[in-house]
């Protein structure tokens, strides 16, 4: 065993790292680009629909449960499935950008709903109340308001699903999508460096989603809610 | 016009007869292992030893951070090695199990932490009046109660490790997912007879999300439940 993990050492080619820079850039590209506007569009859906279901707007706030459930309760890859082979039939021009950017919005706003409508449930209606004592509109209420003080608590949360939502965009990889993972997938199998390439690869993840913890942390220790609320 | 068409019904028999039964020894074996590692690791974070309890850190923050899919493919592409007189060398359902089980034994330790952390002072101080030692008063006393909070969190659990299963898919495990698109692929082609329908991709996804809808979402309820009734 000792013999056999000082080869591994020994064999660990760090010029690897340093020639395979590139390509892992255009991924870690990739990887934010389809990050990035999925965790906007999801924090933008999630905001709505969390107001939706905090209120109780009738109609609406079923349909939004029925959404969040259906996601929350299946795979995420499934999903991804469903609208790769599926928006085809319907006539939909088919780019795995699309399906990428797609599937992770839907699965992030439906995460990002419940962590938006647990905010906004935890402000005190006494808050809402003197809000409408001072002649605010409903919306008015919850824009000076419910927003500010529900957003705050449930900012935290909402990076954690963000966190989730960077983490799936490796299972891109299975529709073709070229992202970080499909990136040192692709080396790998032409180098056969399985050890570089993927300790290379769980670096630049970790080094990532350990930035976007250490971000939590830090907001969640500035943003605390003074006790008297 | 049929309830089931005539061309899903082979396809419906082969998911749930060759696929499911994988997925769920799968999630069951991630489950024990994620369990049993979970809640020594966990219990192990909570003593003042600091460079043992900083290696448990790393650990879960190492299996917690990474895609589970990153570390399915780094395990199952490994070479074959040496442990001791072991030959290992991982096949693609043993490497998934490792990979969610690692993931998963992150997310119970970092849980049973939280647990028995929350477990109040005068509990240890109590067992250890009454003569137990660091093993006993953890097993007897700290424990039970941590496992009472736990419950909620494990439940929840159980439904990402289901879902998450069909991560296997990627190094071709036969489970639920991968069974639905052999099938899908095989009725496209053209070479099982009659030819599919071009809803057939909304018809079998369909079906896998429903399957797994079935199975997640009355535990999602219970763990709410229990989250309601226990804490």
């Amino acid at each position: 065993m000792f013999d056999r993990s000082v080869h591994i050492l020994a064999s660990f080619e760090w010029s690897f790292i340093w020639d395979t820079r590139g390509a892992f850039w255009d991924g870690f590209k990739n990887t934010m680009k389809a990050g990035v506007v999925g965790i906007l569009l999801a924090y933008v859906v999630g905001l709505v629909l969390g107001a939706v279901r905090a209120h109780r707007i009738p109609g609406l706030n079923q349909l939004a449960a029925t959404y969040v459930e259906v996601i929350r309760n299946t795979p995420i890859l499934v999903q991804i499935f469903f609208l790769f082979y599926g928006l085809p039939v319907l006539g939909v021009h088919l780019e795995a950008f699309t399906v990428a950017w797609l599937s992770i919005t839907i699965w992030g706003a439906a995460f990002m709903t419940e962590n938006f409508r647990a905010g906004f449930e935890a402000v005190p209606a006494r808050l809402r109340e003197a809000g409408y004592a001072l002649g605010f509109t409903p919306l008015k209420a919850f824009l000076n308001v419910t927003l500010p003080i529900g957003g705050r608590i449930a900012l935290p949360s909402t990076i954690n699903t963000s966190i989730s939502v960077l983490k799936n965009t490796s299972l891109l990889l299975l529709i073709g999508y070229p992202e970080l993972t499909y990136v040192a997938n692709s080396i790998q199998s032409n180098t056969f460096r399985v050890f570089e390439t993927f300790t290379a690869l769980a670096v630049y993840y970790l080094a990532i989603v350990w930035t976007l913890s250490a971000l939590i942390r830090f907001l969640e220790a500035r943003l605390a809610l003074p006790e008297a609320l | 016009m049929p309830l089931v068409p005539d061309w899903f019904r082979p396809v419906a028999e082969y998911m749930l007869r060759e696929g499911l039964p994988e997925t769920l020894r799968l999630a069951a074996i991630a489950l024990v292992a994620s369990t049993a590692i979970g809640l020594v690791l966990g219990t192990l974070m909570t003593i003042r030893f600091f460079p043992l309890r900083w290696l448990i850190r790393f650990y879960v923050e190492v299996w917690r951070g990474l895609p589970i899919l990153v570390t399915v493919l780094f395990i199952y592409w490994l070479p074959a090695f040496d442990v001791g007189t072991f030959h290992v060398q991982l096949n693609a359902y043993m490497s998934a199990a490792l990979a969610l089980s690692l993931w998963g034994s992150a997310q119970v330790a970092e849980a049973t932490r939280g647990a028995v952390q929350s477990i109040p002072k005068e509990q240890h101080e109590a067992a250890a009046a009454l003569g137990f030692g660091w093993i006993g008063r953890h097993r007897f006393v700290i424990l039970p109660q941590a496992l009472r909070r736990l419950l909620p969190p494990m439940v929840g659990l159980l439904v990402n490790i289901i879902q998450n299963t069909t991560i296997a898919f990627a190094i071709g495990v036969n489970e639920f997912l991968q069974a639905g698109q052999r099938q899908f692929e095989n009725i496209t082609s053209g070479f099982a007879g009659p030819t599919a329908p071009s809803y057939a991709p909304f018809m079998i996804f369909g079906f896998v999300m429903l399957v797994f809808f079935v199975m997640s979402f009355p535990l999602t309820r219970l763990s709410a439940y229990l989250e309601r009734r226990l804490v």
